[in-house]
């Protein structure tokens, strides 16, 4: 096997994790109120492949669960993101479930 | 007539969503706020703000004197524009300019005449602590005064957006123009979650104030 094939493997690979990722996590900036939080929910959800919106003020993060075999592009987000009055400093993608990632903000007992 | 709470009330319903809130919530969300203050004023707001930094809107405001003799109506157009914001990690800090234009009627004085707003407010803020200034001029044919407003917040805990948030809040205004002079302080409580704000409290001489406050 030549390079080039275990380089079109390795980004095939990466698209395949890429297009399967459940969650969008983002860490933004400006987020101190639930209208903050409010009118995030409101733009996100505004997208058709979006399943579900997670806003942590605590940990400056805004995640969005996407619906199966669904995308969004990251320069969609930082755009919707900006156009709401906010700013995406960091955009990661994960297979952790919304749930999860809701269990990890909450406050411990 | 009170001269001092009328002044007040329409300090009040001039601000752009109420006393130390934002004139603009998000982009595409509708604010509608209602006030009352001591019997003496009744409020309606609503604005529309397609962008998030500006929005559209207008206000009903009726002010009745202490013992009821004097009554004033003030109608308004207004546009709020967000000229600067600054987002930090777990702080936001704003510059807004707003202006308006309408009519007064009252029985202080014949007919109706043209009322004019204009005004700005800076604030910082975080999740425990809140500062800002806000300014406004209000003019007529019969009155012209500048308002200064000072309020300071404090949290005694940091909400989320799944939990009531609390606010202690200290305000300080000063009047100055051909109505009234002097500073006045009052103390409110405030909760929110979500789009529903509501608060409470009075200032130093015992005048109770409330809001409530809906964004969707």
């Amino acid at each position: 096997m030549n390079f080039s094939k275990i380089g079109a493997l390795l980004l095939g690979l990466l698209l395949s994790v890429a297009a399967s990722a459940k969650t969008i996590e983002m860490e933004v900036n400006g987020l101190v109120c639930a209208f903050c939080a409010q009118g995030i929910e409101k733009t996100l959800k505004g997208f058709p492949a979006t399943d579900a919106v997670l806003v942590s003020l605590e940990h400056r993060l805004v995640a969005v669960a996407l619906k199966d075999g669904a995308d969004i592009g990251d320069a969609e987000l930082r755009h919707a993101l900006t156009e709401a009055g906010y700013t995406v400093v960091g955009i990661r993608r994960t297979d952790a479930s919304l749930e999860t990632l809701r269990a990890g903000v909450k406050p411990h007992d | 007539m009170n001269v001092r709470l009328l002044a007040a009330a329409t300090l009040l319903a001039c601000a752009p969503v109420g006393a130390w809130a934002k004139p603009i919530a998000f982009a595409r969300g509708t604010t509608v706020m209602a006030e009352y203050g001591a019997g003496t004023m009744n409020e309606i707001q609503a604005f529309y703000a397609p962008r998030y930094w500006w929005s559209l809107g207008a206000s009903w405001l009726e002010l009745k004197s202490e013992d009821g003799a004097t009554q004033r109506h003030i109608e308004l157009a207004r546009a709020n524009l967000l000229a600067k914001r600054w987002n930090l990690p777990g702080a936001q800090a704003n510059a807004f300019v707003w202006g308006g234009l309408g009519r007064a009627t009252g029985n202080d004085f014949a007919g109706s005449t043209l009322a004019r707003n204009a005004g700005f407010q800076a604030d910082y803020e975080t999740r425990r602590v809140y500062a800002a200034f806000r300014s406004d001029l209000e003019e007529s044919r019969y009155f012209s005064h500048r308002i200064d407003t000072l309020q300071l917040g404090w949290a005694p805990y940091a909400h989320d957006y799944d939990t009531v948030a609390t606010w202690f809040v200290v305000q300080g205004r000063r009047y100055t123009g051909d109505l009234v002079r002097g500073t006045e302080t009052a103390f409110l409580l405030r909760f929110f979650k979500g789009g529903v704000w509501v608060e409470a409290g009075a200032s130093r001489d015992g005048k109770p104030q409330a809001m409530a406050m809906f964004n969707f």
